[in-house]
């Protein structure tokens, strides 16, 4: 059954989106450490080292906060999915963002794309917070719903990650351009930053064309519970998600046809991903059923 | 009482031929110290060779051997060169300075690449051969261990070591923030310059798959192929190798565009709209500006690349001040420490004798005394020992204080063992270490410890 959060359940969920804000602020901090350390003649590694640490425990706070969230929302409801409404939903969709951010941060790190992703992430918990008060949902009736659900929500981390890698693709081609860029501040290769976001839009793609074709089924079951109506076809909801689909179909192409590649592809993830958050925010105005 | 002294010449006292002269290898450092050793007895030495430079770092006991002339003297006789030939690119230093100067050596101050981590190294390594002739000993072990640390300090805390200072690292530079790999890239080269060769050489390091050279002269073209184990192409031929480039170096002497926008048009769709860095540093230019504005082509000018190098050239000033505000307090924490070394022995002999006088005379008198009470004995000695502290108090005092530049410890404990004729013991007892050992009361520098 679905299950209003508590005050106490959004009290952590503004909790963790303080520790989120407070910790992307330590991170651009550091950068302003690095530069004007020197200036101020004292130690310009301690300081660095300093907010590094700092803004890493205010993240892991965050995480640990998502997942007290999650885990009271749960046992609350005395489920232990934590798809089935809009507040756990939302609120896991943060909590995988910023886990799949600390596994790339830690095995290839790659400055600035927490400057991309920790927006999202509070972007999300504030949804949730919104959303999962007012407007509770029930999703997973069927074993089509859970999939698609599932391969939705998968899809959107992974469009989440490429697009902060395409956007920080969009700020170091920028830079280099106008010549503004100082080389060794450590934001990647503008190659290595098409792989990933080519990587990232390949592996959401798949997952997305499988929750598009679940949701099709799901909609089209004759005594499923169609959400959408029988005038589904004309759901923002669909439409969006067909267009952010046909848009990551052309960053896909871009090995084919060369003329998306760089700077294109990227800018295409982003617009994608916005479709996608357009998509989400679409949900939340749906009937329920 | 050990006094140091350096004798030396680098990239800025004296020309490559003089240098190179001088220059010791691996095998010849150790000879060179077992000589030294040999020569002057006693004497500890730490030989310091670099392309840049060759020092030569020594701690003696004060008014012992060498001096100056005789290191001069040595460095001519080991390699069999005139003093005259390279006397007057010398520099000499010592205590204190020497002190300054090896740490500011150790944190890349004094190199010719400021921020160069390759010093620390070396510094090292003339170190450890010091170490294994057995020729670093008292003073110079606990020096030079101090000087790898503030080099590493000065590495980890400021921002020396971050930043080039060439156009033609920059360029490298940039090529990174482009690329990741370059096994499977081609740098073309239009023009066979003395930069170009510059820029090609810091691309050659980054193991680039292919290398084209084009010039219109194509022996001048053959030769920097050769050079770099590249390919000479013709000149006619420009717009195909164009196609096949992912960074291009150019830097004829054309007075026009070589490069337009133009024939970039038509060759974008063959390349494929791989991204392109064009690094045009001629005078006057070869690629015409609106090529830059192409979408995936990187162009740099010279005055681009010349700008980057001012900007860390400003913000290493920054670093250069922290860096030099680290040395200096090390410099300082070191002389403390060396003078305390110095001085706690003599101190001690000091009062040694003077108690003993003291309790000698106390005796004679106590002979005289047959009634005396314990009580009234053990006041005279009390008496004795509190004179002989109040009279030795002031004078010690302004030895503890000594150090300055008016005045040096080492003269007033030169004159104290003579006025006093304390007699120096053994003064290695006390500050004596040996490699890897903890120096007692020597700080560790900071964020080291």
């Amino acid at each position: 059954m679905p299950d209003i959060p508590s005050a106490g359940q959004l009290a952590l969920v503004f909790a963790a989106i303080f520790a989120f804000v407070v910790g992307g602020g330590m991170s651009l901090l550091r950068l302003r450490a690095e530069r004007l350390a020197p200036s101020r003649g004292e130690p310009g590694g301690r300081r660095s080292e300093a907010l590094r640490v700092f803004s890493k425990v205010c993240v892991c706070a965050g995480v640990l906060l998502c997942a007290g969230v999650l885990a009271w929302h749960g046992i609350s409801r005395g489920t232990w999915r934590p798809l089935e409404d809009n507040f756990e939903a939302l609120v896991s969709l943060a909590f995988l963002l910023t886990l799949f951010v600390a596994y790339i941060q830690r095995s290839h790190p790659l400055r600035g794309l927490d400057w991309f992703i920790m927006p999202i992430v509070v972007l999300l918990l504030i949804l949730a917070a919104v959303f999962g008060r007012t407007k509770p949902h029930a999703y997973l009736d069927t074993t089509w719903s859970l999939v698609h659900v599932t391969a939705s929500f998968g899809g959107f981390v992974l469009f989440a990650i490429a697009g902060s890698v395409g956007g920080l693709y969009l700020y170091v081609n920028r830079r280099l351009r106008s010549k503004r860029l100082v080389p060794g501040q450590g934001f990647g290769s503008l190659e290595r930053l098409e792989h990933l976001t080519l990587v990232f839009v390949t592996l959401g793609f798949a997952l997305l064309t499988v929750g598009l074709v679940t949701g099709l089924v799901r909609v089209l079951e004759p005594h499923g519970r169609n959400s959408l109506g029988p005038e589904w076809y004309r759901n923002a909801k669909v439409w969006l998600t067909f267009i952010a689909w046909v848009v990551y179909a052309l960053v896909l192409h871009s090995p084919i046809n060369p003329a998306f590649r760089g700077k294109r592809m990227a800018f295409l993830s982003v617009l994608g991903f916005m479709l996608m958050i357009g998509t989400f925010v679409a949900v939340q105005f749906m009937p329920t059923r | 009482m050990q006094r140091l002294l350096l004798l030396g010449l680098n990239h800025t006292t004296a020309p490559l031929e003089v240098r190179e002269k001088l220059a010791f290898g691996v095998k010849q450092r150790g000879e060179a110290l077992a000589s030294f050793a040999r020569r002057f007895p006693g004497c500890e030495a730490v030989v310091l060779s670099t392309c840049n430079r060759v020092e030569l770092y020594i701690a003696r006991q004060a008014h012992g051997h060498p001096r100056v002339e005789e290191m001069v003297e040595f460095l001519a006789e080991f390699h069999q060169v005139p003093a005259a030939s390279f006397q007057d690119h010398l520099y000499q230093k010592a205590n204190e300075l020497v002190v300054d100067h090896l740490f500011k050596v150790t944190a890349s101050l004094d190199s010719m690449v400021l921020g160069e981590t390759q010093i620390l190294g070396q510094v090292r390594e003339a170190y450890e051969a010091a170490c294994q002739a057995s020729a670093a000993g008292a003073l110079l072990n606990p020096l030079f261990q101090r000087a790898i640390a503030v080099g590493k300090q000065v590495m980890h805390e400021t921002a020396l070591n971050e930043g080039r200072l060439s156009v033609a690292s920059v360029a490298v530079d940039y090529a990174r923030n482009i690329f990741e790999h370059f096994r499977d890239k081609t740098v073309l080269s239009i023009g066979a310059g003395k930069m170009s060769q510059l820029v090609l050489q810091g691309f050659v390091g980054l193991s680039v798959g292919q290398l084209l050279v084009c010039n219109r002269d194509a022996l001048k073209a053959q030769g920097l192929a050769d050079k770099f184990q590249g390919q000479a192409v013709g000149f006619d031929k420009l717009a195909a190798h164009l196609v096949a480039a992912d960074i291009v170096v150019s830097s004829t002497g054309a007075p026009h565009p070589i490069i337009t926008r133009r024939l970039f048009e038509t060759i974008r769709r063959q390349r494929r709209y791989r991204p392109l860095f064009l690094i045009d540093i001629a005078v006057p230019r070869d690629v015409e500006p609106a090529v830059g504005e192409i979408d995936n082509v990187y162009l740099y000018n010279l005055d681009d690349l010349q700008q980057v190098v001012a900007t860390t050239q400003s913000q290493r000033k920054d670093a250069v001040a922290a860096a030099n505000a680290i040395v200096t307090r090390q410099v300082g924490e070191f002389a403390a420490w060396n003078r305390q070394r110095e001085l706690g022995p003599a101190i001690h002999r000091l009062y040694s004798r003077y108690h003993q006088i003291a309790q000698d005379e106390l005796a004679r008198t106590l002979n005289k005394l047959p009634n005396i009470q314990e009580g009234e004995k053990a006041h005279l000695e009390d008496l004795a020992r509190r004179i002989v502290n109040k009279l030795l108090h002031d004078p010690v005092q302004v030895l503890r204080e000594s150090g300055g530049a008016h005045t040096p410890a080492t003269q007033y404990l030169h004159a104290l063992d003579k006025l006093f004729l304390l007699g120096a013991g053994d003064e290695r007892e006390e500050g004596a270490a040996s490699p890897g050992e903890e120096h007692r009361g020597l700080p560790k520098p900071d964020g080291l410890a």
